[in-house]
């Protein structure tokens, strides 16, 4: 008995060490030769492990603007609308994605979304038209903004290969595969 | 004007190079046209965003002409007089953003009296200010600006907002030199906005039958649900000794979900100047819309009925603009 629990354990271990290690997945996004910033890149892992409540987002009002400009999440976030601003704002949203219409609201004012669909959300205030951002809401935690240099990092890929999905404003969404045991990743628009 | 606009010029120069990667830069280009015989052009341009330590600023100019100086058309938030002149151009901080509030402001900004951001008249729909907000009907003018402080303090829920400063105002009805004082109480709770305010300053100088003290109250209103709007001002004072000046008005401004692109606007107003042979008491009718035809373009048409008269007589007027805005 006590040897057979032993062979077990001895399985159980050898299998965990065996496993890949989850990878942190870097990579750079590209319109032709130019690199792309607010860029969403987003891969596939069904049956991943996902958190029920994701932790809040922010996508803020101040100077008129809102930051970020491209905001990704994963579909549960609650995303929070802050006027930091002395005017007022009034947020909506009337396209595709999340429908909403937060009304007017002071500075110190936070008015909430939840995100509960995948899609892509323009996001508007309806007093200062030249305001405009994206939340991008995705069925996966495994996802990243690309920076100003269009470079992006997915943390704790696991490993294997993996539908991938790319997104930038004003352009088309496109897909591919990840390559298994590969670090890095180049996603190029035409 | 011209070290003020030398001034205005010379401060987005250092303060862009700068702070280049955090400020914006954005201009309003307008082009419109009424049937009161009025054709008008017009540009704002401003500089906003942070200049550290936790500071804001903005800075703002303008040009804008029009063919009939004699309509308020297209004066909505800012002068037509044909010159460039700076605009607001302050720094502000809010020192505690949530909770409760402490927010500074200094420099050149609107008179802080009831609803008085640009864009809550410049680019919600409609094409001309408020006759209660033209300055040339011996009320509170929209282009009225003041140079001092301004301190809001509380809560978002209820916040008391106090300028102190001198006038420096853009447009045709400026005021002298003196020592203004703008108080204004705002409550908010739920979809419900509520602002008293109240203004003493001195009186725009236009003859020698003017003198003591510009005192206007107060009271405004917003109210929003389900993309209805409904907001209003009513002000009532004396713009100098011997006469007053009462009026206001009532917005409704629609823009469902289904509308998409479109936003319907209504006003009804009115205006009581009593100045015994010189009085005037108009009321004001206007239906339009604001249609978004891109994500930086917007058409803005008023169709407006006046039965005292407009500028030019007729009692029916139809306004159209086109308002560009674009961000660097």
């Amino acid at each position: 008995m006590i040897v057979r629990a032993f062979a077990l354990a001895l399985v159980a271990v050898v299998t965990l060490a065996a496993a890949p290690a989850p990878i942190d997945l870097t990579g750079q996004a590209w319109a032709g030769a130019k690199p792309v910033a607010d860029a969403v890149v987003w891969v596939d892992v069904p049956g991943a492990p996902r958190s029920a409540h994701p932790a809040p987002a922010v996508l803020e009002q101040r100077d008129e603007q809102f930051t970020p400009r491209v905001l990704a999440i994963q579909v549960g976030t609650r995303v929070e609308f802050p006027n930091d601003d002395r005017v007022f704002h009034n947020v909506f949203s009337f396209h595709d994605g999340k429908r909403f219409d937060l009304g007017l609201y002071p500075v110190g004012t936070v008015k909430y979304v939840p995100f509960d669909q995948p899609g892509l959300s323009r996001i508007f205030c309806n007093i200062h038209p030249q305001m405009a951002a994206y939340v991008m809401a995705v069925d996966t935690p495994f996802f990243a903004v690309t920076d100003a240099g269009g470079q992006f990092v997915i943390h704790d890929l696991p490993s294997g290969s993996h539908p991938f999905h790319a997104w930038r404003p004003g352009g088309t969404t496109i897909d591919g595969t990840t390559t298994d045991g590969a670090s890095e990743l180049e996603v190029r628009w035409p | 004007m011209k070290s003020a606009t030398f001034g205005l010029c010379a401060a987005v120069a250092l303060t862009a190079g700068v702070h280049a990667q955090s400020l914006v830069a954005e201009a309003d280009l307008t082009a419109g046209r009424s049937t009161d015989g009025a054709s008008a052009g017009g540009v704002q341009a401003r500089v906003l965003g942070p200049i550290g330590h936790g500071w804001r600023m903005t800075l703002e100019g303008t040009w804008a002409g029009t063919t009939n100086d004699d309509s308020d058309a297209f004066g909505a938030a800012f002068p037509y007089d044909g010159r460039f002149q700076p605009m607001e151009t302050y720094v502000e901080t809010n020192v505690r953003a949530r909770g409760p509030l402490l927010a500074v402001k200094a420099g050149r900004y609107r008179v802080p009296f009831g609803i008085s951001s640009r864009a809550d008249h410049g680019y919600s729909g409609f094409v001309r200010a408020p006759l209660i907000r033209y300055g040339g009907n011996f009320a509170l003018s929209n282009t009225a600006l003041e140079a001092g402080g301004d301190v809001l303090l509380g809560r978002p829920s209820l916040s008391v907002e106090t300028s102190v400063g001198t006038p420096v105002d853009a447009g045709d009805a400026t005021r002298p030199h003196t020592v203004d004082l703008v108080v204004r109480t705002q409550a908010f709770y739920r979809s419900v906005i509520i602002g008293v305010s109240y203004l003493d300053t001195r009186p725009n100088p236009i003859g020698p039958f003017v003198d003591g003290r510009t005192r206007f109250g107060g009271v405004d209103a917003r109210w929003m649900r389900g993309g209805i709007e409904l907001r209003g001002e009513w002000i009532a004072g004396r713009p100098f000794d011997g006469v007053t000046t009462t009026g206001g008005y009532l917005d409704v401004i629609a823009h469902r979900m289904w509308m998409g692109p479109v936003t319907v606007v209504g006003r009804v107003e009115r205006l009581d100047y009593d100045a015994g042979p010189f009085s005037m008491h108009p009321r004001r009718y206007t239906a339009g819309a604001r249609i978004r035809v891109a994500q930086q373009l917007a058409i803005q048409v008023n169709v407006l009925h006046q039965p005292s008269g407009l500028a030019d007589g007729r009692t029916v007027a139809l306004d159209a603009g086109l308002t560009e805005t674009i961000r660097f």
